[in-house]
């Protein structure tokens, strides 16, 4: 076992070098600017994150990519975080390019992955539907084979980054049993394809964008099924695993960031003739955030070396992260705003941003109740 | 939690648990053990004697060089070493007190001879010792001692009080901290000591606590004579030297085991996995109990509660893991010591209190009432619980630490 905390010299360079590109490449000016644009990515950043090699980050070097491992891809997820980066990094690269490099078979991958580390195509993930909620019961999308391909008819929800996608990952039910998770299979769909339908959410954390997706006699052939047919769900839960534990680090860059620039805030905002910092009732509020944000990074380090590792507690480190990562960077936003005041209540303050995706990424994949109650089932199955 | 361990740590895992059952107590762990009376004689005894056996089987005193009598292994040993001790559970020692405070700061501040003549005799258990830093005006703002020591040739004649104290009954030696200064400003009036116990002009008395037991007392000095040699540090710099015995208590918590600095066994505790911590048995309880003939294991509400509890524990070691690479790496400011005590003295109210929720009326019952669950073990420790955010630096001077040396924010 070698799970390892804190970073490595050269983890420590990608970390420096994401930070100074995206300042330099997506200050604020171009959060907001992504953030009034319909479909929220620019191809031109896109066209430089794949010059520096980010999609291609952890697909071996034979598909395009650079090998490097899920811990060092969290650290990049961590700056975006940092950076609350508009466009389709996570749903591409997270949702579709890792299920892909871990189920898809060698020409799928020879076919796909490239195209995917040179910044040709962006993908994303189509697997909620009406009842928003992560679960086999919960997906009705269908297909049906014609020939040597399947023909996908139903509606998607909360589908990310749609309009700028290439190709979408759709879980459908090719198979109705008394097991709602057998039947389910995963097709990458080329998501200009006649018959799709992409209509705008009006979604609160305007820095990932989401949307409703209807599929009316959508055919995809039947080689870009991922993994096997009827056998899409344990798929669904491994992308789920890895996509969590990389909104964790988003979750904990974001939450940090909420506390820096709250405790900098702090020490030279002025009242009552002296700065609000020297207030206790402030200081331990600022004591609470800080202790919230070394926990939530302790157990997001502890989730992504599980990951990395292939180790066996990745599930429960996972649930872990997500749970309190997320509860925290709430809290932690929140509370950002309560001690800024009035200016951290404004549009104008990037404040609400961080407030905003804290709260988005606390919903995707299971919130921190969710994962409470996963936790306590499995405590109790391990206990016996 | 399962992990691959290589053949030499499994080896040594086998050695330790070996060694346990052939060295713990009788019936320990079994429903029959009846463990001694809380601070009594036979307690003192039990850990003396338990202190000694770790001690000559290695399982102890590390992070200490041999040359002071403390035991030399690599970190992957000690981490597997205390795993095994926690997971087993060991007897409680009294020489806890002096592995957590006396050993950080005599290492840090002390003369040759102080490390030569005490250190081995506190990782052996040989010698116990208490701590004289609280008085009734010096609590929280304990830069407030009143306590004096008036310099008189090679000799300092202290007069004062002394209190909370504890392991006042059993020690040998005590640390004492004293206003040696009279005009010099708060922090830099102050000196540290350390004297035995049976001088004379020193004497002690109890100090009876909620729990209704009596595990402080108070100590009192009407001219007792301390040899100038005993002095730790420099005249006049006794603040800065017991900020390193509050650091080392405060991150040491409940851990003693380890011996030495107590942020190496925070770091220890890091690495355990997260059967033990009480998730376990809270969950037992939760599932054996029942409400309106339910059992209070299918309540939503309560299950949510106990998975915060079991992620904060997680986080709590996870964390304990990271500053152990900060203090590998030299990036550790000591200061991180108040972020885990206030985990643990907090979880341990928690605890405390979703146990009397379970247990419902029967939360009532002390020890000694036949019906008590668990001989009123559980009802104790939720009283004893209040007194853990107080001792050790309250929560709240505990915030304050974080906030202003962690975060920069101003002092008042």
């Amino acid at each position: 076992m070698a799970i390892e905390f804190g970073l490595k010299e050269e983890q420590e360079m990608l970390k420096t070098m994401a930070r100074d590109f995206l300042e330099t490449e997506c200050p604020k000016t171009a959060v907001r600017q992504l953030m009034e644009d319909e479909i929220g990515h620019s191809p031109e950043l896109w066209k430089k994150m794949a010059e520096v090699g980010w999609m291609g980050l952890v697909f071996p070097e034979e598909y395009g990519g650079t090998g490097m491992n899920f811990r060092d891809l969290t650290i990049l997820c961590e700056e975006m975080g940092r950076a609350v980066l508009p466009g389709p990094f996570f749903s591409t690269v997270l949702l579709v390019g890792m299920p892909i490099l871990d189920f898809g078979t060698d020409e799928q991958k020879q076919e796909f992955l490239p195209k995917i580390a040179n910044g040709e195509a962006v993908c994303t993930l189509a697997a909620l539907e009406e009842d928003g909620d992560l679960w086999a019961e919960g997906i009705s999308v269908k297909a049906l084979q014609r020939g040597d391909e399947y023909i996908i008819n139903g509606t998607k929800l909360f589908v990310p980054d749609a309009r700028a996608a290439d190709y979408m990952l759709v879980a459908a039910r090719t198979k109705r049993t008394e097991n709602p998770e057998e039947g389910i299979t995963l097709f990458l769909v080329n998501a200009k394809e006649w018959g799709i339908y992409i209509q705008n959410l009006i979604i609160m954390d305007e820095t990932r964008k989401q949307y409703e997706v209807r599929f009316t006699n959508v055919p995809v052939p039947a080689r870009n099924i991922i993994g096997e047919l009827h056998q899409g769900w344990p798929i669904l839960k491994q992308i789920a695993l890895k996509a969590s534990a990389a909104l964790c680090a988003e979750l904990v860059a974001v939450g940090e960031w909420a506390v820096e620039t709250t405790v900098a805030y702090m020490k030279e905002r002025v009242q009552f003739g002296v700065v609000i910092g020297s207030f206790q009732a402030l200081k331990h509020k600022a004591a609470d955030m800080h202790v919230a944000m070394e926990y939530s990074r302790s157990l997001m380090e502890w989730a992504a070396e599980c990951i990395k590792e292939n180790h066996p507690d990745a599930t429960m480190a996972v649930a872990m992260a997500k749970s309190y990562c997320g509860d925290s960077a709430k809290f932690v936003t929140d509370a950002g705003i309560q001690l800024h005041g009035g200016i951290g209540f404004t549009w104008d303050h990037d404040m609400h941003l961080y407030f905003k995706r804290a709260r988005s990424n606390d919903t995707a994949f299971g919130d921190s109740n969710y994962y409470k109650e996963w936790i306590v089932n499995t405590l109790e199955a391990n206990i016996i | 939690m399962v992990s691959k361990e290589s053949a030499e740590a499994e080896a040594l895992r086998r050695e330790v648990r070996t060694w346990l059952e052939a060295n713990l107590p009788e019936k320990w762990g079994t429903p029959e053990y009846v463990p001694p009376e809380r601070f009594s004689q036979e307690a003192q005894d039990l850990g003396k004697s338990w202190t000694k056996r770790l001690y000559d089987a290695g399982y102890t005193g590390f992070n200490i060089s041999k040359e002071y009598g403390g035991i030399e292994r690599p970190a992957g040993e000690i981490a597997i070493i205390l795993e095994e001790l926690m997971r087993r559970g060991t007897p409680p020692g009294p020489q806890s007190l002096g592995l957590l405070m006396v050993v950080g700061t005599i290492m840090g501040w002390g003369q040759d001879w102080q490390k030569k003549r005490f250190i081995s005799k506190i990782l052996s258990g040989e010698e116990s010792w208490c701590e004289g830093f609280s008085e009734p005006n010096a609590g929280s703002d304990l830069a407030n001692v009143q306590t004096t020591a008036v310099r008189d040739g090679d000799e300092w004649v202290v007069n004062g009080q002394k209190c909370w104290t504890s392991m006042w009954k059993f020690a040998d030696w005590s640390l004492l901290v004293v206003k040696t200064d009279l005009e010099a400003p708060r922090h830099r009036n102050l000196s540290y000591f350390i004297f035995d116990t049976t001088t004379p002009g020193f004497s002690r008395r109890p100090l009876r606590q909620m729990t209704g037991e009596v595990e402080f007392g108070e100590m009192f000095f009407d001219d007792m004579r301390i040899p100038h040699e005993n002095m730790i540090g420099e005249e006049g710099r006794g603040w800065y030297v017991a900020m390193t015995t509050l650091a080392s208590e405060r991150s040491g918590g409940g851990m003693a085991m380890g011996g030495g600095g107590g942020m190496g066994m925070a770091a220890g505790a890091g690495m355990m996995g997260f059967g033990i911590g009480g998730v376990d048995s809270l969950i037992q309880l939760a599932k054996n109990t029942k409400r309106h003939g339910k059992a209070i294991w299918e309540d939503a509400n309560f299950r949510q509660r106990i998975a915060q509890f079991a992620i904060e524990n997680q986080a709590t070691r996870y964390y304990g893991a990271r500053l152990g690479v900060k203090m590998r790496q030299g990036t550790a400011t000591g200061n991180e010591a108040s972020i885990i005590k206030n985990s643990q003295a907090e979880r341990r109210k928690l605890q405390g209190d979703m146990v009397m929720e379970i247990i419902g009326a029967y939360s009532q019952l002390m020890r000694g009432d036949p019906r008590a669950i668990d001989g009123g073990e559980q009802v104790y420790n939720m009283i004893r619980a209040r007194g853990a955010t107080i001792e050790m630096g309250t929560s709240e001077i505990n915030r304050n630490i974080i906030a202003e040396r962690i975060l920069g924010l101003p002092r008042v």
